[in-house]
């Protein structure tokens, strides 16, 4: 068995988790407490990726991506790399892909503490950034921790825009999901079982902690 | 609009259903797509029956058929995967080979003039795509035209591997990549015609590109089981033959 895809698809879903959780904060933030004219919009395009099919993202990265479009050929001229069929290009698909699954559960979890909390830190004299950073935050770890958690998940269980972008490049774009999907192809059924048991046990094991974690810290918070 | 309405309308939409088509459904691999489509009207002029074309690379169509898809006849990319499904009882004859694919390489910017494999190894092609070699035909025989040339230490880091003919012809009809192999039949074909220049590769580099079409299994008081074995047949007339030729096959 090959772990190399399923090493890549683990560092693949890492760096978008760690880069979405910074993305997602101040935007998670803005969809909480921001009051602003259209703000219906820009809560229907981070949710797109929740119903687009991901053939849809995948075949209009491809263009954008692809050198003879203006946007690849841009990328290409001023940073001298390409993005699709490379790693680089995988992440930015996966933090689009993945986008909602980190922002919203931020949100609710601000949204549902009490207003009592930002009232008494202003009255304190803290600024809005040391209130979210000092008090919000610490208050709705269960909120983050799940929307690490599920944008880790949802992205080792990314197919259809990686196949679309990635070109099955072993070692740089061969993630887990498209191995399987090769494996099944070639008619080698035990490779692709071997594949889909792993992932199958990892993500289990990962949810079922996330569970048990939230569920201890919440209990915390009505015992005290 | 209130709740019942929506389900009532939904229940008429779905009332409105039609049932699984008695049409026989005909698995084609990627390549041989565009063809397909002529044959079909052929056919159909011929005999006043429609076929239904479903189209997949060969290794995918051949996991579905071996576990039960509804398909009738497998038009395969190569001899191999047919031959496996009649070793595994999925057809009571033994696939026979309807045509011998050509391989191109294939260019959106790069003119005529420059296009040879030579190119694949210098500064001026960053990708290169290519079928899977694994489960594509042609990708295979890609891979051994860059070995018999001596270019597959220097190309091989440029490689980049479509999920089937027609994935690597997105590729290179984009421009997302310089260059790469792909079918002749995919090139002629009036959907690809004039995006970019190709060059047919001299066969004798690779293994010939055979590919084999299998009668899939029907019982006897299966209706399609007539009709199915007419458009076996029909795929080896000369009707055929004349189609395939024109569509770069020989």
């Amino acid at each position: 068995m090959d772990w190399q895809p399923l090493w890549l698809t683990f560092r693949l879903a890492s760096i978008t988790s760690v880069i979405l959780l910074v993305m997602a904060m101040p935007v998670a933030y803005w969809l909480a407490f921001g009051k602003f004219k259209g703000r219906g919009v820009v809560e229907a395009i981070i949710g797109m990726p929740l119903v687009l099919p991901p053939s849809v993202i995948g075949f209009y990265l491809l263009l954008a991506f692809s050198p003879s479009y203006w946007f690849g050929a841009w990328i290409e001229k001023v940073l001298g790399m390409r993005l699709v069929f490379s790693f680089p290009g995988l992440v930015i698909a996966s933090i689009l892909y993945s986008l909602p699954f980190m922002v919203y559960p931020i949100r609710a979890g601000l949204q549902s503490l009490p207003s009592s909390l930002r009232e008494a830190s202003y009255t304190l004299g803290k600024s809005e950034w040391t209130t979210f950073y000092k008090v919000l935050l610490p208050n709705c770890k269960p909120a983050i921790l799940t929307a690490f958690v599920l944008t880790f998940a949802h992205t080792v269980g990314e197919f259809g825009v990686v196949l679309m972008i990635g070109g099955n490049i072993p070692g740089v774009t061969k993630v887990a999901s498209v191995a399987i999907y090769n494996e099944v192809e070639a008619l080698n059924y035990p490779a692709a079982n071997q594949y889909a048991m792993v992932l199958f046990a990892i993500t289990f094991v990962i949810l079922l902690l996330v569970y048990s974690i939230n569920n201890r810290l919440l209990r915390v918070r009505q015992s005290s | 609009m209130n709740i019942q309405r929506v389900f009532l309308l939904f229940s008429v939409i779905l009332a409105g259903c039609s049932k699984p088509s008695d049409k026989i459904v005909v698995a084609t691999a990627a390549n041989v797509q565009y063809v397909m489509k002529e044959i079909q009207k052929e056919f159909a002029r011929e005999t006043g029956e429609e076929i239904q074309i479903v189209v997949g690379s060969s290794g995918k169509l051949t996991a579905q058929i071996r576990e039960g898809a509804p398909f009738d006849v497998f038009v395969s990319a190569d001899t191999k995967y047919p031959q496996e499904i009649y070793k595994n009882g999925g057809s009571e004859e033994e696939p026979r080979i309807y045509a011998t694919g050509s391989l191109v390489l294939w260019a959106k910017d790069i003119p005529e003039t420059e296009l040879s494999t030579a190119i694949l190894a210098t500064e001026k092609v960053k990708k290169i795509a290519v079928p899977n070699p694994r489960n594509a035909p042609y990708g295979e025989a890609a891979i051994e035209v860059l070995k018999a040339q001596v270019l597959f230490e220097k190309t091989e880091k440029k490689l980049v591997y479509g999920e089937s003919i027609a994935q690597t012809a997105q590729y290179i009809s984009t421009g997302s990549v310089e260059a790469g192999f792909n079918a002749l039949s995919i090139v002629l074909s009036p959907e690809m015609k004039d995006k970019g220049h190709y060059i047919i590769i001299d066969s004798t580099f690779h293994k010939p590109i055979q590919q084999a079409a299998i009668l899939l299994k029907h019982s006897d008081a299966s209706p399609k089981k007539e009709s199915s074995t007419k458009f076996y047949h029909f795929l080896y007339s000369d009707k055929a033959k004349q189609i395939f030729k024109k569509y770069g096959y020989k």
